[in-house]
Parts: C-alpha cells; sequence; structure tokens
C-alpha cells in the first residue's frame, strides 16, 4: 500500500539571464493511493512532476510538506525501513557496467540485506523471467539499453519489495522488451504488489494500469481507471487529456 | 558502518574489473621510477665522464709569460686554444670555448716585485663543462700559487710556516644517513601529498561525479543503506586509494633510489648506511600516522568536490587546481629556514610536512609533531562531518 497525503515539493532554481533565484513547484498538493494488487499509472508530459513524486515514494527525496507511506511506513521518519519495501526504477538506464548480471544482483542483494544464496536464487529467477539468464555472467560494457533495463528491473525486484515503482520502464524500448517489461508489471500486480508507473506512452496505461494520475504542472488531475478518465473528459485518448491541460482547460472534470 | 565497507568492498570489486586502470595505478609506478632513474643514472654518468675524459679548451691571454707552461703541463686537462673571432662571452656561451683567461700584461713585473698578479676569469656558471674548466684551473693554479709563496718567503728568510698561520681540521658529525636524512625530509612530505591527491583524485572523481554521470547513483540511494553509510564508504575508497597510491610510488622511488645510490661505486657503503638509516622504522611509522588523518583530509576534500559536480568534467576542473596548492604548499615547506618560523607548528597541512622533515633530520619535536597530529586529525574529522552534511542534501546528490 502506498499513501501520499497533501505533497508538496518546490526547488529553487536561479534563471541564467536575470540572474534571480525562484521557486518552483514541482508537486503541488498530490494524494493519492495505491492499494495491493493495483497498478497506478502517472501520467504526464516531461517536467510535469512524475519523477520527483516517485522519488519521493521511493525515499529518495523528502517532501517539503505531506506524507508519503509505504506499507504504513513514513519515508521522512524511518528512510531505510521504508527504502527496504519499495523496490525502485528510476529513468537513468545506469548500472555498473564492469560486473556481470549475476555480480550486480550478489552485490545489490547485499545492499539490500538479502541473504547471499537467496539473493543468487531471486536474482537468476528474475533474469530467466526476463530472458536474460543467458547473460548472466557477461560483462555489460556491451549491453542494450533494453538488456540494461531488465537488469535495472532484476535489480529493483531482488529484495522482494511489497511497493513497486518504475519511472518510464518502456521509454526507449523496442515492442518486444517493452511487451516483456509489461508482463512482468501484470505479473507484479498478480503477486499482490502495489505498483506504480510513470510514463507518457498512452498505450502502456491503457494496457496495463488499473487507475491512472494525471500529472500537470505539479498538480494532480483525475485518479480513475483509464476508461473513466476519458469518459470524463468527453475525450477518445488520454493525448487529448494532455492536449487539454495545455490549452488550459484545467478544471474541465471534476 | 557495515553499510560503509559494503560499499567500499563494492568500489573495490568495480576497480578489479578494470585491469588497465589497475595497471596504471599499482603496476606503472613500480616500473615507471627504476627506468627514469636508471635513465638519469646513465645519461648523467656518461655525461660526467664525457667530461671527465676530454681536457678543458682555455684561451689564455698572457703577455708577460707569467702563467707560461701552466695549462701545457697537463695536456690531458688543458687544451690551449686560439682566441676565437667575435664577443669572448658569446663563444664562451656558445660552448665554442670552457674558460678565457687574461693576466696581467705586467704579469711577471709584479710578481719579481712581489706585488699581486691580477688575473681574470670568464666563464659561465651554468655550464658544467666551464665550471669544471674553471676547477681544474684553480686547482692547477694553487700548485703554482703555492711555488711562488715559498719563494718569496725563502728570498725573506722566513719559515714556510709563516704563510700558513692556522691549519682547519674538518670531520663530519652528521655522517651520510643524516645528509640523506634532511635532503629526503625536504621533499618527501611534499611528494606524499602530491602522490597522495593525484592519486586519490581520479577514482575519487569516478566514485562520485562519475556515479551521477553514469545514472548509477539513484540505484545506490534507493538501497535500504544509509546515506551517511554510502558517503562513507566512498570516503574509505578515496582515501584508502590515496594512502596505496602514495605507498606505491614512494616504494617504487625508494627501491630506485637505493639501487642507484648503492650502484655509485665511489659512495657505496656510506650510501648504504645512509639509505638504512632511512629507513628506520619509527619514522617511517611515524610518518605514516601524519599521512592518514592528511589523507582523510584530502579524500573528504575530493569527495565533496566529486559529489557537488555536475559530472566527471566539472569535478576533474574543480579539482584539478588542489593538486596545484598542494604543489605550492610543498614548495613553501622546502624552503630553506622555514623550520624556524615559530607559527608553522600550527598551520594546517604545512606542519606535517615540517614535522616529517624534523623526523628525518632526527630532529624531531615531540611537541610540534603531536600538534601537527592532533590538528590534522581535528581537520580531517571537521571535514568529515561538513561532507556528510553536505552531501546528504539533495541539491548535492541531484544536482544535474
Amino acid at each position: 500500500m502506498i499513501r501520499l497525503q497533501d505533497l508538496h515539493k518546490a526547488f529553487l532554481v536561479k534563471d541564467k539571464r536575470t540572474r534571480a533565484r525562484r521557486l518552483i513547484e514541482a508537486v503541488r498538493g498530490i494524494s493519492l493511493e495505491v492499494r495491493p494488487g493495483e497498478i497506478y499509472g502517472l501520467l504526464g508530459p516531461n517536467g510535469a512532476g512524475k519523477s520527483t513524486t516517485l522519488r519521493m515514494i521511493a525515499g529518495l527525496m523528502r517532501p517539503d510538506r505531506g506524507s508519503v507511506q509505504v506499507c504504513g511506513v513514513d519515508t521522512v521518519r524511518r528512510p531505510e525501513q521504508a527504502r527496504a519495501l519499495v523496490g525502485y526504477l528510476s529513468t537513468d538506464l545506469g548500472v555498473y557496467t564492469r560486473f556481470t548480471p549475476r555480480e550486480l544482483l550478489k552485490l545489490f542483494g547485499a545492499f539490500q540485506g538479502v541473504e547471499a544464496r537467496a539473493a543468487e536464487r531471486r536474482g537468476m529467477g528474475l533474469l530467466e523471467r526476463l530472458g536474460l539468464a543467458d547473460f548472466a555472467d557477461v560483462r555489460m560494457e556491451g549491453f542494450s539499453g533494453g538488456q540494461k533495463q531488465k537488469v535495472s528491473i532484476a535489480r529493483a525486484l531482488l529484495h522482494d519489495p511489497a511497493v513497486v515503482v518504475f519511472d518510464e520502464p518502456t521509454t526507449g524500448l523496442d515492442v518486444l522488451t517493452a511487451k516483456t517489461v509489461l508482463d512482468l508489471l501484470r505479473q507484479l500486480r498478480a503477486e499482490g504488489r502495489s505498483v506504480v508507473v510513470s510514463t507518457h506512452v498512452m498505450p502502456m496505461v491503457e494496457a496495463v494500469c488499473d487507475r491512472v494520475g494525471i500529472i500537470f504542472d505539479g498538480a494532480l488531475h483525475g485518479d480513475a481507471p483509464p476508461r473513466e478518465i476519458l469518459d470524463r473528459w468527453g475525450v477518445a485518448s488520454l493525448d487529448e487529456v494532455f492536449f487539454q491541460l495545455a490549452a488550459g482547460d484545467e478544471g474541465r472534470p471534476a | 558502518m557495515n553499510g560503509a565497507l559494503l560499499v567500499l568492498r563494492k568500489e573495490f570489486l568495480e576497480l578489479s574489473k578494470d585491469r588497465r586502470t589497475l595497471f596504471y595505478t599499482f603496476v606503472m609506478p613500480l616500473i615507471i621510477y627504476p627506468l627514469i632513474f636508471f635513465m638519469m643514472s646513465m645519461l648523467g654518468s656518461s655525461d660526467a665522464a664525457a667530461r671527465a675524459g676530454r681536457p678543458s679548451r682555455v684561451w689564455l691571454s698572457d703577455p708577460s709569460g707569467v702563467l707560461a707552461g701552466l695549462l701545457e703541463e697537463d695536456p690531458g686537462q688543458f687544451q690551449a686554444v686560439p682566441r676565437p673571432p667575435g664577443d669572448l662571452r658569446q663563444a664562451i656561451r656558445d660552448q665554442k670555448l670552457d674558460l678565457a683567461l687574461e693576466a696581467d700584461p705586467d704579469g711577471a713585473g709584479k710578481l719579481a716585485r712581489s706585488e699581486t698578479l691580477e688575473l681574470k676569469a670568464l666563464y659561465d656558471n651554468s655550464d658544467e663543462s666551464s665550471k669544471l674548466a674553471l676547477e681544474r684551473f684553480k686547482a692547477r693554479l694553487r700548485q703554482r700559487e703555492a711555488r711562488w709563496v715559498q719563494g718569496r718567503l725563502q728570498r725573506l728568510g722566513a719559515p714556510p710556516q709563516l704563510a700558513l698561520p692556522v691549519r682547519l681540521q674538518t670531520e663530519e658529525a652528521g655522517g651520510m644517513g643524516l645528509f640523506l636524512g634532511k635532503l629526503v625530509g625536504s621533499f618527501l612530505p611534499y611528494l606524499l601529498m602530491i602522490m597522495m591527491y593525484a592519486g586519490a583524485m581520479q577514482h575519487g572523481i569516478y566514485a562520485t561525479a562519475g556515479e551521477k554521470e553514469r545514472g548509477t547513483l539513484q540505484s545506490l540511494l534507493s538501497t535500504r543503506l544509509p546515506r551517511t553509510q554510502i558517503i562513507l564508504g566512498k570516503l574509505l575508497y578515496i582515501f584508502t586509494i590515496g594512502i596505496l597510491s602514495a605507498l606505491v610510488n614512494l616504494l617504487s622511488m625508494a627501491l630506485s633510489l637505493g639501487r642507484l645510490l648503492a650502484s655509485a661505486p665511489a659512495g657505496a657503503p656510506a650510501a648504504i648506511t645512509g639509505v638504512s638509516a632511512l629507513a628506520s622504522p619509527p619514522a617511517l611509522g611515524l610518518t605514516f600516522l601524519l599521512m592518514v588523518p592528511l589523507g582523510l583530509f584530502f579524500a573528504n576534500f575530493i569527495l565533496l568536490g566529486g559529489i557537488q559536480a555536475r559530472n566527471t568534467l566539472e569535478a576533474s576542473s574543480a579539482l584539478t587546481p588542489g593538486i596545484f596548492v598542494v604543489v605550492l604548499l610543498g614548495v613553501f615547506s622546502m624552503a630553506p629556514g622555514i623550520e624556524k618560523l615559530a607559527w608553522l607548528p600550527f598551520v594546517p597541512v604545512l606542519n606535517v610536512s615540517l614535522a616529517i622533515r624534523k623526523l628525518f633530520s632526527q630532529q624531531g619535536n615531540t611537541f610540534e609533531y603531536l600538534v601537527a597530529l592532533a590538528m590534522t586529525l581535528f581537520l580531517a574529522g571537521l571535514m568529515t562531518w561538513i561532507s556528510t552534511r553536505m552531501l546528504n542534501r539533495e541539491s548535492a546528490i541531484f544536482r544535474v
């Protein structure tokens, strides 16, 4: 279970031209809940506040105001315990390329407090599920973006987290790899995990998300199943919701 | 602390996967110093041998013939040459000539009248051959001068001791060990600091700004490891690499220097004694004890610069000037007479240089050593506290 209450986050930025400092509100009063066995899609254009929200759920950032709870654990008061419950995948395809996937998973198993043999077993199982078992002992220097993404996913799920937070997990992936990721998301839901994914790829939302929240300019607009959102806005696709929001039609559906 | 050790292990595991970097960090110094020292000794000895085996080219203007035969007596050392055309100074600078001598036109007359003979020597102090020519001439002249003095004394009916009112007998109190100790002590701290800083810098950048650039930092931060432990792990890694780099470089340099000195035929026994005096375990141990907090101070500095930077280029640009600061401090600490400055033991970093210098000069001062150790420990602790506080900030970690 994930519970966000009146979440706020602002960043101080410096205007290069005027050299004046100003506060940018990246997240403005977001409240939502993701239940176990549910995939929640966080939609929004670039810079809308999706990644900041996910980082706060993953315990990487502290909210300025409001609270985040994962499985009842407050991410600010008990950050280490909260992070142990979350499997976080960032937008960066960053993996330690000098390692093989097996070595990397063993290492992160140690970081997450997973016993070495259990980490090996679970890591290899994940690589198998992601179709990467044959590359378990190959150094990742020559890996494609998709292969790195799969290793990152295995790394995020290694400690068997109750909450899964994936930031744009299919961006830049080919159709086959994207399908593998979507299938995995469905499996995670079936296993009873709370899953939050951010994306701006609409077909992905329609394919797997049980509920969606549309973030625009740091605020949440709508929090409902995808079909309901379309009906409320009276549009044929979620893309059109963005267009309307961008056109300043923010308050249209309640 | 367990988390910090896990991060330290990860950093070393990552380094162990990069054989080239390992080679350049730990093996290259073991090859490069013996090679450089060997080439230097070869070049130096062959150049010195070539100079010693060649007669110095001297032009002598001696209208009165007072120095007649002086150069010709030893053709192995002097070769009398005609005056080169043009300016004499330029001829010496152009190495057409090693030494130009101009004797007083009335030299013979002055000598006969027991007056002082004026002699002008023109040489180039920056040229080894020219300096050697002057030394050779002075030695030859001293012999001739002694004969002239004896002649004058005989004419006066005075005993030979008249011109020798005092005979000074000197004895070396320090010995080769102290000489080498002072020599090494003057540049050792400087070398240690540069090696430690430069050795740790690139690895530190890779482990900090490099993690940001490669997009791996977030995955590390998303684990259950406390952020402070991650920072401490990286700090330990940078510190360990710095210390290891300095030790490997020093070991290689010491071995090369020892071999070079031992192979010197003239001073071999003294040189060996000197080198073994340098390797006194207490001096080395106390030096290492001082280097630990200093290394920690440098590691903190590198960690701060690395994590605050957006990418490796920015980190590198920010941290490279640190080498120049260390060089400047080193040069300052090598200045003659610097140890007499009363306030120096209280200046951080410089006091470490001074303490090491005194340790090797066998002038160790317990109070000054303890002040340097305490101050550097305090500084390292303060920097660690600042680092962990500053690097815990989101503005540092997510600065892109």
